[in-house]
């Protein structure tokens, strides 16, 4: 077979690595491809990202937590160890669960309904990228026909999984104020589960990879893995960030999520519409905070810090304007789609009327 | 003590002044929060110092002025303290029992741009309402009050303080504050300290009342969300975890005495060692940043075990100190309120033994009383456990 996947180490030494060099030659491998290095995930991590990228990812990613059982079931198929399978199968006890609404594909649809999306849209997957369907079944393919060596070494990104949850829930939590600790729930429980797992499989794949071309196939199964992942995030990047090219049939914002103000609907008090005027009612007062250079909106025995946006906003709430208005003057001065900025607007100026501090 | 420097590097602005500008009030709430010693008119800050203080706040960084009591429409002044506020940026709260001189006064407060009113109901039925607050014929003058409110467009959040005297009428106070326009209400369950510690045992609900109460609140907040807010103060004895005091000490808010003595929460001087700075004496910046009793307990410098090294210490920093004085006997230990604290099994099983026996009469407060606390502690031998 030839070698799809050059990887340097073995291909210099063309001899048997220790254990230990093994160990090695894998970690290097995460050290230069895995995903935490992606423009992506660091645009993520930082705040970077506006509340619809940050949908657009957790929507995407879904597919991918959905097939893992499937993936893991199929490396299971191929275990002709029982005590092996034993050992596997809790992969998949992990991402399903024991019982409905346990498990970490749950906790995954919680973290995009926590975002925004209805739970419904999420699974149909019909909003995702190809290139994301596209990996990921990669991924399940390459699992049913490669050895089962190179099915449990494509696994071991794994082991460079927990840097990036903590980079990831600390950096989340700091940034987005739409996210909270609960929709992150996901998260706690991998930071447990992938390194026992990945401690079973780098011991697996250090017992078997016992000749050098078997070592290079482990190598280059991870580095397939890496590439997995890594293409996903190009794909977000380029459908969600720059150039911002969103395929046909691909989740534009607005889609698939549930309306923030339906209990403010059923309480019969209305829901600010595009063509409804929001004024801020006496007792609420957007002012410049000058010991500490910042906007905040002051209420009753309550304070919202605001960012950029918010203010740009509320700069021009002045009780004349209907919802419209607003976002086209924010289009303008943003030069972007009005569309999406009303959207966008919406959501927030209902957030506020929900919480008594806007009126139309 | 291990108090942090003056200089400290990141020292947070303090964002609320509680401006006590009298401690007279028509009430006598068994539970109000003022200390047991009441300072006399005669006493009482000039508007002048008034004013100046609330320059000084306003350029230390304070957005939200409560003006507070005892009653604070009491004061002669206080429209031109109010206009003051608006002069400032400050946005001025008023926390009133509406009872009183209140309605007179408040056409002329609206006019020189007050932000807000939080008023008192004690209870919703009118004979209980009365009995709590003490006084005769309250009920309908707030209900007079509260209209006025709304009909000018002010924002207006009811205070219902809950206790075991009118824990059952928690929907009532519901359906009372949609009915008199309100924005947000206040259940907030009693807090133990000044006259509410000396009460503690007519005042505790029993863990059964208090858990229906917070039903009540969370259906209720579901069925008229986007019409009222409803914020909910849950009783310390039954927490697990304790409440950031003041949003911890020295951090956030800063606590004005009619005297111009300046606390870091309202029941401070209960914690006989500190030193508190006034206003007469020092300006209101370098009292947030000097004073001994600002930095104290400051940050977690401070802390003992379990706190010291509990990965909430910065989210409840520590609970309230003036709790663990009454409670542990030292006001740097972890509030017994808080499950983590030794103590916090006894604590839990006084207020259960509390909320069981028949309930003593009300201490009312009165200035030029003389009363001493005679309260049952868990660190005493005569609790049955």
């Amino acid at each position: 077979m030839t070698a799809p996947f050059p990887t340097p180490v073995a291909d210099e030494t063309q001899r048997l690595l220790s254990p230990d060099e093994l160990a090695a030659a894998l970690r290097d491998i995460g050290a230069r491809r895995y995903h935490n290095l992606h423009p992506f995930h660091r645009l993520l991590h930082d705040g970077k990202l506006n509340k619809d990228q940050v949908r657009a990812w957790a929507l995407n990613r879904y597919y991918y937590q959905a097939m893992i059982p499937i993936k893991d079931a199929a490396v299971l198929a191929r275990m002709e160890d029982a005590a092996l399978r034993r050992i596997w199968r809790q992969r998949i006890v992990d991402h399903d669960g024991d019982a409905p609404g346990d498990g970490g594909i749950e906790r995954w649809l919680k973290l995009a309904e926590g975002v925004g999306f209805s739970r419904d849209y999420v699974e149909s997957t019909q909003g995702i990228l190809s290139a994301t369907r596209f990996s990921v079944d990669a991924y399940v393919h390459f699992v049913k026909e490669r050895s089962l060596l190179e099915a449990i070494a494509s696994s071991l990104t794994e082991m460079f999984s927990p840097t990036i949850i903590s980079e990831r829930v600390a950096g989340m939590l700091k940034n987005y104020d739409f996210i909270t600790k609960d929709t992150l729930a996901y998260f706690d429980k991998r930071l447990t589960q992938a390194p026992r797992d990945a401690d079973f499989a780098l011991d697996y794949v250090q017992q078997h990879a016992t000749t050098p071309e078997l070592q290079r196939q482990a190598m280059a199964a991870l580095t397939f893995k890496c590439n997995v992942l890594w293409t996903q995030l190009d794909a977000l990047y380029f459908a969600y960030v720059a150039p911002g090219l969103t395929p046909p049939d691909a989740w534009t914002p607005g889609t698939g999520l549930v309306p923030e103000t339906t209990t403010a609907q059923a309480a019969g008090t209305g829901t600010l519409g595009p063509h409804d005027v929001p004024r801020l009612p006496r007792g609420v007062r957007l002012r410049h905070d000058t010991v500490r250079g910042e906007h905040v909106l002051l209420a009753p025995e309550r304070t919202f810090d605001l960012d950029a946006n918010a203010v740009a906003v509320l700069e021009y709430v002045d009780g004349s304007r209907t919802v419209r208005d607003i976002a086209g003057l924010l289009a303008e001065k943003f030069t972007a789609d009005r569309a999406v900025i009303e959207s966008d607007i919406l959501v927030m100026l209902n957030d506020l009327a929900t919480k008594r501090v806007l009126e139309r | 003590m291990n108090a942090i420097t003056p200089t400290a590097p990141v020292l947070p602005a303090p964002v609320g002044l509680l401006a006590e500008l009298t401690h007279r009030c028509p009430l006598r709430c068994p539970y109000c929060s003022n200390p047991l010693e009441l300072d006399r008119r005669s006493g009482e800050l000039d508007t002048a110092t008034w004013q100046r203080v609330l320059t000084e706040a306003a350029a230390l960084g304070v957005l939200h002025v409560h003006l507070s009591g005892g009653e604070p429409t009491a004061r002669n002044d206080i429209v031109e303290i109010t206009q003051t506020c608006a002069k400032l940026g400050l946005y001025s709260n008023l926390i009133t029992s509406g009872v009183g001189g209140a309605l007179a006064k408040l056409d002329a407060l609206y006019d020189v741009g007050l932000d807000h009113v939080q008023l008192s109901v004690q209870g919703v039925d009118a004979a209980n309402a009365e009995k709590i607050g003490g006084l005769k014929n309250a009920q309908p003058q707030k209900f007079a009050f509260a209209e006025r409110v709304t009909q000018l467009g002010l924002p207006l959040t009811l205070n219902s303080v809950i206790h075991r005297g009118n824990i059952h009428e928690v929907e009532g106070f519901i359906d009372l504050a949609v009915k008199l326009g309100a924005k947000r209400l206040e259940v907030a369950h009693t807090q133990y300290y000044g006259w509410a510690y000396v009460n503690r045992a007519a005042l505790m609900p029993n863990k059964a009342e208090v858990d229906r109460s917070i039903r009540i609140v969370e259906a209720a907040r579901e069925r008229l969300k986007g019409q009222l807010v409803i914020d909910l103060v849950v009783p310390d004895y039954y927490a697990k975890y304790p409440k950031a005091c003041a949003g911890g000490w020295g951090r956030k808010l800063m606590n004005v005495t009619p005297a111009g003595k300046v606390l870091p929460c309202h029941a401070a001087e209960t914690i006989k060692h500190l030193e508190f700075w006034y206003v007469t004496d020092h300006s209101l910046g370098d009292i947030w940043a000097n004073s001994p009793a600002f930095t104290a307990y400051r940050g977690t410098d401070w802390m003992q075990e379990p706190c010291r090294s509990c990965d909430r210490r910065e989210k409840d920093w520590g609970g309230c100190r003036c709790q663990a004085l009454a409670l542990a006997g030292d006001a740097a230990a972890t509030d017994p309120a808080c499950s983590l604290s030794p103590l916090h099994a006894k604590v839990r099983d006084l207020a259960t033994e509390e909320a069981a026996e028949t309930p003593p009469d009300y201490t009312y407060r009165t200035i030029g009383s003389n009363v001493q606390p005679n309260v049952r502690s868990p660190l005493s031998e005569d609790v049955s456990l």
